[in-house]
């Protein structure tokens, strides 16, 4: 009798079906992990809802904006005075496009132009430090929704600084611009302190610095028609 | 023809099939043996395969996700705060005061050529200049985002200045000579400076990628137009 070999199974140690799946699959399942991890640690700035401080403040400033625009070209056409021409020049061009740059914003992030809230509702709210009840520090403190933005001109006002001329005009427009760059410096400060987008909080930042140093030229131009 | 000595286990062979001897019997039995363990050799191959290759595809269809997302979210621009530039110098909290008179930007902030700080109510508008231009108008218009290309007359031919020019945008820039520059060329911002080694020093575009209207300026969206022209404004 011949026994016939069975066919043997060959002699190298051999991995398991099941093993080699699990590493397979093991290893997709890192790389995976991986990855998601990666691009969760990547910090994403959040998109700012309507009733944002963001939002809030890109319409309100833009409307706080755009009347400095309207006071400097009227004040433009009162007055022969270079200096004052060309401080009125440079707020009007600065600011028209600084609000451009905020109506932007709105839409980048899908926003409407128009506000579901008051205006100044935004600034009304806490601060980012969360003081509710102590508003120790907090720009926005004293302001309830719907009250009109600080230092804004009225409109009986810019029919008055209209009827002016020459030195009269110019001394009205610095009274006007004075207090408005004051609300200004407010406002800025305000969503400085509600929000850590970086879009916005450069500019703030520059309006902060700038206004200020105007506030103190239009102060000694004024000193000096007194 | 002999009867075989057939053992009980034997499977039932219909009367009319050939009766085969024991030996062909065995044989029969050892060959469907070997095939059916051939087949399941096979099968169990063949299932291996499957399930490698099945795994393999998943892995292979995670990973090409992966990797699509990856290109197609990876954009090919670097955000300019990321923007490194070798070499150049910065200053922290400058003044944004409006002055009539001279500012002494050397003795006050360390800067020459000057670079921010104090200056005059009305800015330089941005151009291309043949002649020196006042520091404190120039510095204005830093502070609306302007870059201020100086380079030393003494150190650059004419078309070294052109060569310079064609490597700057044509608004917000103002490209001037400024005699005594202790470098061929230098470039400022608003707070940051490079001093270059020459025309074609490469840290030009990127200084100018960094800070040229960079949101960070004091007054981003003024304008740099509409004031005054320096002496010598040839663009």
């Amino acid at each position: 009798m011949v026994l016939e070999k069975l066919p043997e199974v060959s002699d190298k140690p051999r991995l398991s079906t099941r093993l080699i799946v699990a590493i397979i699959l093991g290893a997709t399942v890192l790389v995976a992990a991986a990855f998601a991890v990666g691009r969760a640690s990547v910090p994403i700035e959040p998109t700012p809802a309507s009733n944002s401080a963001e939002a809030g403040f890109s319409r309100d400033m833009q409307t706080h904006h755009l009347q400095a625009v309207e006071m400097s070209l009227i004040v433009r056409d009162l007055t022969d005075d270079p200096e004052i021409r060309l401080l009125a020049y440079d707020i009007a061009t600065a600011q028209a496009q600084q609000a451009g740059q905020m109506h932007a914003w709105l839409s980048l992030w899908g926003l409407p132009q128009a506000s579901p809230e008051p205006v100044m509702t935004w600034m009304s709210r806490p601060t980012l430090e969360g003081k509710l009840h102590d508003h120790s520090g907090d720009t926005g403190k004293d302001y309830v929704p719907g009250d009109p933005m600080p230092g804004l001109a009225t409109n009986e006002q810019m029919e008055t600084l209209k009827s002016l001329t020459g030195v009269e005009a110019e001394k009205y427009f610095l009274e006007l611009m004075i207090a408005h760059h004051i609300g200004g410096v407010e406002m800025a400060e305000a969503i400085l302190e509600r929000s850590s987008n970086r879009a916005v909080t450069n500019l703030s930042r520059g309006m902060v610095v700038v206004q200020e140093g105007e506030i103190n030229y239009m102060r000694d131009l004024l000193a000096e028609r007194q | 023809m002999a009867r075989s000595d057939t053992p009980k286990t034997d499977p039932v062979v219909p009367p009319s099939a050939k009766k085969l001897t024991v030996k062909q019997e065995r044989e029969e039995r050892r060959r469907a043996k070997v095939e059916q363990f051939k087949k399941q050799q096979a099968r169990a191959k063949r299932n291996r395969l499957i399930a490698i290759v099945l795994s393999s595809v998943a892995a292979v269809a995670v990973l090409a996700l992966i990797v699509t997302v990856v290109i197609s979210n990876a954009t090919p621009k670097r955000n300019p705060a990321d923007i490194d530039v070798a070499g150049v110098q910065t200053w922290q909290d400058l003044e944004y005061v409006h002055t009539n008179g001279p500012v002494d930007y050397e003795g006050l902030y360390g800067m020459n050529p000057p670079a921010g700080g104090s200056h005059n109510p009305a800015w330089l508008n941005c151009g291309v200049y043949t002649e020196p231009q006042q520091n404190e108008n120039a510095v204005h218009a830093l502070e609306h985002g302007a870059v201020w290309v100086t380079y030393d007359p003494d150190a650059l031919s004419e078309s070294d200045v052109d060569t310079l020019r064609s490597q700057l945008p044509g608004t917000y820039i103002i490209l001037s000579p400024y005699p005594g520059l202790d470098s061929p060329v230098v470039a400022s911002a608003w707070a940051a400076q490079v001093k270059l080694d020459g025309v074609d020093d490469e840290r030009l575009t990127d200084f100018v990628e960094k800070y040229w209207q960079s949101p960070t300026v004091p007054e981003p969206g003024a304008s740099c137009s509409g004031a005054i022209n320096g002496p010598g404004k040839i663009a």
